[in-house]
Order: C-alpha cells, then sequence, then structure tokens
C-alpha cells in the first residue's frame, strides 16, 4: 500500500521536483524518512503526526516508509510536511490517482494548520518548468506565487481544507483572486533632504548612471549615510522582470511574509563590517543568496568599509564583474544573481577627524598608516569614484530650505545616461559604462584631441596607474553621457580626475609621502 | 656623510650661538657649516598642521631661502619638513636653498625614520647639526632642549602653526629670552591648529600678515608680484578671485560661492590644480603659493 505525491526541493533559487513515496507495511510502529532529509525533515514525523490526530484523522499504527526521491539529492526545508501528510492520509484512500497533477507545499502547525514557508515562489516556478499545473500553497503565501500568471494555485488554512479538496476529486476551482502586476514603487526618503552637498550628490549621480562603485569618504556625521539610503531612488524604474528576479531571490532567503510578499523597491543592504563570507556572498549547505545577492538590482551599502575584512571585500571582485556568484558543494553548483552597485562609506581616519578644522585628527602616524595600508590597491580597484563629504555647517542647516538637487532631478539625469549606454552597448552584452574592457575603451571612449592631451598630462603628473588611467576614461564616459555628448572633452576628464581624489588625498606636505 | 665637530672656542663657530646660555659645546654637524653664517631664520610649527600651515610653512621656507637666508628649523613632521623642503626648492644664485637642520638626538640617528630622503637631501647641499655625540637615541626630554638652538642659531623665530600646547612655543619662548625677534603667522580662529600661534600674538609676538614683510624687516628685499592671472579662461579667473578673497574653501563652499553648477566646477578644479594655480588638501583647495 503505497502513495505518491508531487513537492519540490529548493537549491538554491531553482526547484527540483520531489515525488514523496509513502509506503505502509505491516509490522512494528515507526516512521522511517529516508531520502537524504534533514533535520527540519525528519522531525516532521512529530509534527505530522499531531497534525494529523489533531485535525481528527487517525494515524496509522504500523510500519510506514517515507522516501524522498530522488533520494541522492540532499533535501532542506519544512515545506515538505504537507506532502508527507498528504501521502500518509491519502494511503489506502484510493484517490492518490488525482494527485497525479498536483504538487503541495506547507508547512504544518500541531493543530493541523498550514503555515507560512520559505521560497514559495522559486518552488512554483520550479514545478511549472517540470510540468506541473496545479499547487496547493499555504495561503499566506499566495500573493507571492501569484505572479507566476498560468498557475493554478489552491491556498489552503489547514489540513482539513486540503484533504477535502483531494476528496471532493480534485475538481475544486482554483483560486480566482486578483493577481497583481509588479507595479515598482518609489522610495520616500528624497535628496532633497540633504541639504547643500551638490558636489557629493553630482558623484551620486554620475556613480549611478554609469553603475561605477562609489566611495564616501569624510568625518562621523557628515551625511554620508543618509546620502548612501537615497541612492536606490535615482536609480531607473525597475522592469516587471528585475521586480520578479528579486522577488524570487527574497522568496528564497526566506524573507517575504504575508504582509510583504513582494520586493517593489529597489532593494538597500547595508551589512554590519563584521558581516561573514557566506552571509555575504551566500552559502550553507544548501546554498541561501548573501548580502550581494539580496543587494541585486539595487545598492550594496558597506558602512565602516575600512572596517571589513579585506579578503571579504577581495571576494566581492569576481561576482561584481560576473554578475552572479557560483556556490559550488559537493553534490553541484548553485548560482545567484548579483547585479548590484556598491556604495562605501568610511571615515578618512581612525579617529574620524583628519581633514576636519573643527577638531584634530587624534590619530598617530603608525595609525593613520595602517588606516591608509587598508585603502590601497585591490581594494580601491572595485571602487571608480570618491566623494568627500564634508559636514554642512549648522547655520547652513538651519537658513537652507531648498535642499538643491531632489531625487527627481537627480533619477531624469541617471535614467538619461542609462538610456544611452543601453543604445551604445546594444549586443554587446553590456548595461554600463563601468563594465566596458580596456579593449573596448578604443571603440566606445572617443576623446578629443585636446582632452586626450590633457589626461596624457594629468597622468603624468598625478602618477596615475594604468588602471586608474582607464577607470578615469569610463567615468568620463558616464560624465559625458549625462551631458548627451558623442566625445569625451577636456572637461568630461578633469571631472572624472576630481573623483580619483582618494589616491592623493592622504598625501599631505611634510608627511614624507 | 662625514661628521665633524666644532669647539666654542674655534673660529667657525656659529656666532650668534656663541651668545645663548649653555652653548652646545662641541657643536655636531653635518654638512656646509658655513650656511650657518648667512641670515638664518628659524621657520617652526607642530607637528600635526593643517594645509594651511604646511602651505604657508613651504611658502616661508622658499621665499627666505630664495633671498639667501638659511631656513632653520628641526626635521619633525609636519611644519618643519615643509619649511625645510620649501627651501630646499628654492634657487640661491645658481644653487639649492639654504637650510639647517638642528636634531635632538644623535647626528648620526634620523628622527623620525620617514624623514630619511629629507634628511639626506638636507645633508647634501645643507646643514645638520645636534649636540647629541652620534649614536644617542631621541628621548622626550631632549627635542624641548634642542629648541634653544633653533632659536639660537637665527635672527628671528617665525612660528607658522601650533596649536594649545607645541614645542614649537618652547622654541618663540626661548628666542624671545635670547633677545630674538618672534614672528607668529595668524591663522583662523575657528580652528583648533592656530590656537598656539594665535595666543603667541596676544603676548607680543609679531603677526606675520604678509609673508614678504619678514624679508624686508630682514633686509632681504621683496619678491615681485606674483602673476598667476597669465593663460586662465575667463571662469577660471573667477573661481580663483573668489579663491583668493577666501584663502581656503570646500569644492562645495566654491560651488555655492561662484554659483555654478558641481559638475562644472569639479572640472575646473582640477585644470586649475594641473596648472599648479591651486592646491588640494586632505579635500580642501588652497591657492598654491609659489
Amino acid at each position: 500500500m503505497m502513495t505518491k505525491i508531487f513537492t519540490a526541493s529548493l537549491c538554491g533559487m531553482k526547484a527540483e521536483l520531489v515525488t514523496v513515496e509513502t509506503d505502509l507495511q505491516s509490522g512494528l510502529p515507526a516512521v522511517n524518512m529516508v531520502g537524504l532529509a534533514d533535520t527540519t525533515i525528519k522531525e516532521a514525523k512529530e509534527r505530522i503526526r499531531a497534525a494529523i490526530i489533531n485535525s481528527g484523522y487517525g494515524f496509522p499504527k504500523q510500519r510506514l516508509t517515507v522516501n524522498l526521491s530522488p533520494a541522492g539529492t540532499p533535501k532542506e526545508g519544512s515545506h515538505f510536511d504537507l506532502p508527507i501528510a498528504m501521502g500518509i492520509l491519502l494511503l489506502g484512500s484510493g484517490r492518490q490517482a488525482l494527485c497525479q497533477q498536483v504538487a503541495y507545499i506547507g508547512e504544518l502547525s500541531l493543530d493541523g494548520r498550514v503555515r507560512h514557508i520559505r521560497g514559495a515562489l522559486p518552488l512554483a516556478m520550479g514545478l511549472w518548468e517540470q510540468g506541473v499545473r496545479k499547487l496547493v500553497l499555504p495561503r499566506t503565501n499566495l500573493q507571492e506565487a501569484a505572479l507566476l500568471r498560468d498557475m493554478e494555485l489552491y491556498p489552503v488554512d489547514d489540513l482539513r481544507e486540503c484533504l477535502d479538496f483531494i476528496m471532493e476529486g480534485g475538481n475544486a476551482a482554483p483560486w480566482k483572486g486578483e493577481r497583481v502586476s509588479l507595479k515598482t514603487k518609489q522610495q520616500k526618503e528624497d535628496f532633497h533632504d540633504v541639504i547643500g552637498q551638490e558636489v557629493v550628490k553630482r558623484a551620486v549621480v554620475t556613480a549611478a548612471a554609469g553603475n561605477h562603485g562609489l566611495l564616501l569618504m569624510g568625518s562621523p556625521g557628515s551625511g554620508k549615510t543618509m546620502i548612501a539610503r537615497r541612492i536606490p531612488g535615482i536609480l531607473p524604474d525597475m522592469s516587471c522582470e528585475e521586480a520578479l528576479e528579486i522577488t524570487r531571490i527574497y522568496s528564497a532567503a526566506g524573507l517575504l511574509s504575508e504582509e510583504k510578499p513582494f520586493v517593489l523597491e529597489r532593494p538597500f543592504r547595508s551589512p554590519h563590517h563584521s558581516i561573514s563570507r557566506a552571509a555575504m556572498i551566500g552559502g550553507g549547505r544548501n546554498p541561501r543568496p548573501g548580502e550581494i545577492s539580496l543587494a541585486h538590482n539595487g545598492v550594496l551599502f558597506l558602512d565602516e568599509f575600512g572596517e571589513f575584512d579585506l579578503s571579504l571585500i577581495e571576494m566581492l571582485r569576481q561576482p561584481m564583474e560576473a554578475g552572479e556568484v557560483t556556490i559550488s558543494r559537493s553534490w553541484g553548483a548553485v548560482s545567484f544573481p548579483c547585479r548590484t552597485m556598491i556604495v562605501a562609506a568610511a571615515n578618512p581616519c581612525k579617529c574620524g577627524y583628519l581633514g576636519d578644522e573643527r577638531h584634530i585628527c587624534t590619530c598617530a602616524e603608525k595609525q593613520l598608516n595602517a588606516y591608509l595600508s587598508r585603502f590601497s590597491g585591490p581594494i580601491l580597484d572595485r571602487i571608480d569614484l570618491h566623494a568627500q563629504v564634508f559636514p554642512v555647517p549648522y547655520g547652513d542647516l538651519e537658513t537652507e530650505k531648498s535642499g538643491g538637487l531632489s531625487t527627481e532631478d537627480m533619477s531624469v539625469q541617471v535614467k538619461r545616461a542609462a538610456n544611452i549606454q543601453k543604445e551604445r552597448y546594444r549586443n554587446t552584452g553590456i548595461r554600463y559604462n563601468s563594465r566596458l574592457a580596456p579593449q573596448q575603451v578604443q571603440t566606445f571612449c572617443p576623446m578629443t584631441k585636446e582632452a586626450a592631451g590633457f589626461l596624457k598630462e594629468a597622468c603624468e603628473k598625478m602618477a596615475l596607474s594604468m588602471r586608474t588611467y582607464y577607470k578615469i576614461i569610463k567615468v568620463s564616459r558616464t560624465i559625458a553621457d549625462l551631458h548627451e555628448m558623442d566625445t569625451i572633452d577636456t572637461y568630461h576628464i578633469a571631472e572624472a580626475l576630481r573623483y580619483r581624489t582618494l589616491d592623493r588625498f592622504y598625501r599631505r606636505p611634510g608627511h614624507g609621502n | 656623510m662625514e661628521i665633524n665637530k666644532v669647539y666654542i672656542n674655534e673660529e667657525t663657530y656659529p656666532r650668534l650661538l656663541k651668545e645663548i646660555q649653555k652653548p652646545p659645546d662641541p657643536l655636531y654637524y653635518i654638512g656646509n657649516l658655513r650656511l650657518a653664517e648667512r641670515t638664518c631664520v628659524a621657520v617652526v610649527g607642530s607637528r600635526r598642521a593643517s594645509g594651511y600651515g604646511c602651505g604657508n610653512a613651504e611658502a616661508l621656507g622658499k621665499k627666505l631661502a630664495a633671498r639667501g637666508a638659511s631656513v632653520v628649523s628641526g626635521m619633525a613632521k609636519g611644519i618643519d619638513s615643509c619649511a625645510h623642503r620649501g627651501a630646499l626648492s628654492a634657487k640661491w644664485q645658481g644653487s639649492k636653498g639654504s637650510t639647517i637642520a638642528v636634531l635632538g638626538c644623535g647626528i648620526d640617528v634620523c628622527y623620525p625614520p620617514s624623514n630619511q630622503k629629507l634628511r639626506n637631501e638636507i645633508a647634501g647641499s645643507g646643514l645638520i647639526v645636534s649636540e647629541y655625540p652620534p649614536g644617542t637615541q631621541p628621548a622626550r626630554y631632549m627635542f624641548p632642549r634642542r629648541n634653544r638652538i633653533i632659536s639660537g642659531l637665527s635672527v628671528a623665530t617665525v612660528v607658522v602653526q601650533a596649536p594649545g600646547s607645541s614645542g614649537a612655543l618652547i622654541t618663540a619662548e626661548m628666542a624671545a629670552e635670547q633677545g630674538r625677534a618672534v614672528y607668529a603667522v595668524p591663522g583662523n580662529i575657528d580652528s583648533a591648529y592656530n590656537l598656539g600661534s594665535n595666543k603667541l600674538i596676544c603676548d607680543g609676538a609679531v603677526p606675520l600678515v604678509i609673508l614678504e614683510d619678514l624679508l624686508t624687516d630682514l633686509g632681504l628685499g621683496t619678491e615681485a608680484a606674483k602673476e598667476f592671472e597669465k593663460n586662465l579662461g575667463e571662469e577660471e579667473l573667477r573661481l580663483v578671485e573668489i579663491l583668493a578673497k577666501e584663502g581656503e574653501m570646500t569644492q562645495e563652499q566654491l560651488c555655492a560661492a561662484s554659483g555654478r553648477p558641481a559638475s562644472l566646477v569639479s572640472g575646473m578644479v582640477t585644470i586649475l590644480e594641473m596648472k599648479g594655480v591651486i592646491c588640494m588638501y586632505l579635500g580642501k583647495i588652497f591657492i598654491a603659493k609659489s
């Protein structure tokens, strides 16, 4: 006597079809779970037993074997509760033929209620790809899974309701509610609130337009975080596909709830600097997305950049370039997308007051050098623009009602430059200027003779490296795009050079640099 | 580098140094001792200095050396190094500007170690002196002691920038005791970097409002007016004028004062920096002093 029920297991952002086979044999009462199930699934038998009995059904007093097939891939998650319970309840009912087209996902509570699960959207998408057209799922996950337009959904509140669905012959009408389309929302926080700081705002616009990395450097309280928080708002509106993509990631990470079933705003992630590698890149035995993936299509804000583990920052490099992060395990590899804009913020020194006229920097030379060394070489490589943020004098805060550029003004500029880039890089696989390879710079970044001469002179005078040279050209390209110019001219180069201040920031006279 | 010593009863012993209380005997030196015979001016200040102070120290060192004076300082970080560097960058009668470093440690010890390059330069074309025998490691108490030699060698002492407590203030005190002229460069009263030097003015030091005044006082003549206005565009000139009025500004302030967009100002600041008209320090913009 056995049943087969369909469900799926989450593997990164993909889902694989899993068949729950339940078999009952005579023998001492026992429940055996096989098929590389993890602890959450093994514990399920206690929940299921209680849920079945508390829902008013009988639990078989014989030897019960549950197999999760394919038995070779590891499985985890609490959403196996419902399919396993259904497999047990349908034993000997003769109704199991009706389950052919239906898949079940859901977690059970001891009273038989079906609870919210992690990853409903990717699970549903995976099942759809495997040809499953009907899905029974927790009601709280309904909105999220409804993004999948054609799937027939059967939301349930408890085990009884779920069993009724089958007993009625599987002919119950699917949910017919309104399927929301993803309308992306604008951020509430506006750049208008940032008083003054026009120079920094200009750097922010440039960085956002070309998807360049941005470093905000300034003493404590100068407004670095305030500025960073507002950056997602000036990025172009998310398309439906982008919103679906990021919702899927959040679903896989278990960050969606009934109240917040979608991600409609560009994400802004601000991990603490003590973050572990797995949390940043993604990880776990069955990998979940890390912060860089959770910031996909949005902004990854690294506050106190100088305090981050160097090797951690180093690890960001490859995924940022590839646009996705691949995590390998002995049983296979999973990939998460991670196209994000990096915004870092740092104090200019350990005490934070270097260059601040109102406070004296108390750092010893040694500390300063140690701090500076964190910002050298490969770390700054990923960051194209540096902007210095000065605290706004209190007088200005009171008197200046108008905050200058608002989010709307800035997003118009960014959008325009983004469209120009989209047009230019059609069929090249590139989306933004920051992604240009050195050999492509020649083709896509024509500049006037004067500009080329100026850049050469600047490189010699400022002792810039070849890598910085290309960075400056790429940033100039973005600045030219912001001005809607095809050819880069001297002013564009000059402005781009201004955003490489950190290379020379600490070179103060009298300190032997 | 050959280490020499000179005793107080010798002919070549620096004349002004003989006059002070407890003159060093012998005086160890490396380089050209005759540089001490020129008009010596001490240019001192704190190790922690702002761009304002560093810029002035360098400019002052250069101006003095270009008029044939010897710039005396302590080869510490900050103002001292800037003064030495300024002097070395000047030209006088076809050779490098003259500068004298007075050490607070053994003459063959380089302190701070990061100033090795500067030390070599001074040893090459200037003069290094110390009262401590070779091999003496620096100790805290030695530096205030050597300050009496800095002021003692010089006809005048200029404190370029000093916060509330600084060795430079001791040098100024010594100079006053030795009956030498004391100057201080006034600074922004909002900045803690300038507290000591400003207080020195209250105590009677001559405020050095125009650097050239010092040259006139010492009978070294004045320098011709700067002419960086050449080959500057109209917009650029406007920014330079605003800067000259304010002294130091952040780019943000420059944008607000000129009413020009940040993008344009960013570009022009770079161009002006390349032309050598302005310089940047810790994110602030200054008029470059030639």
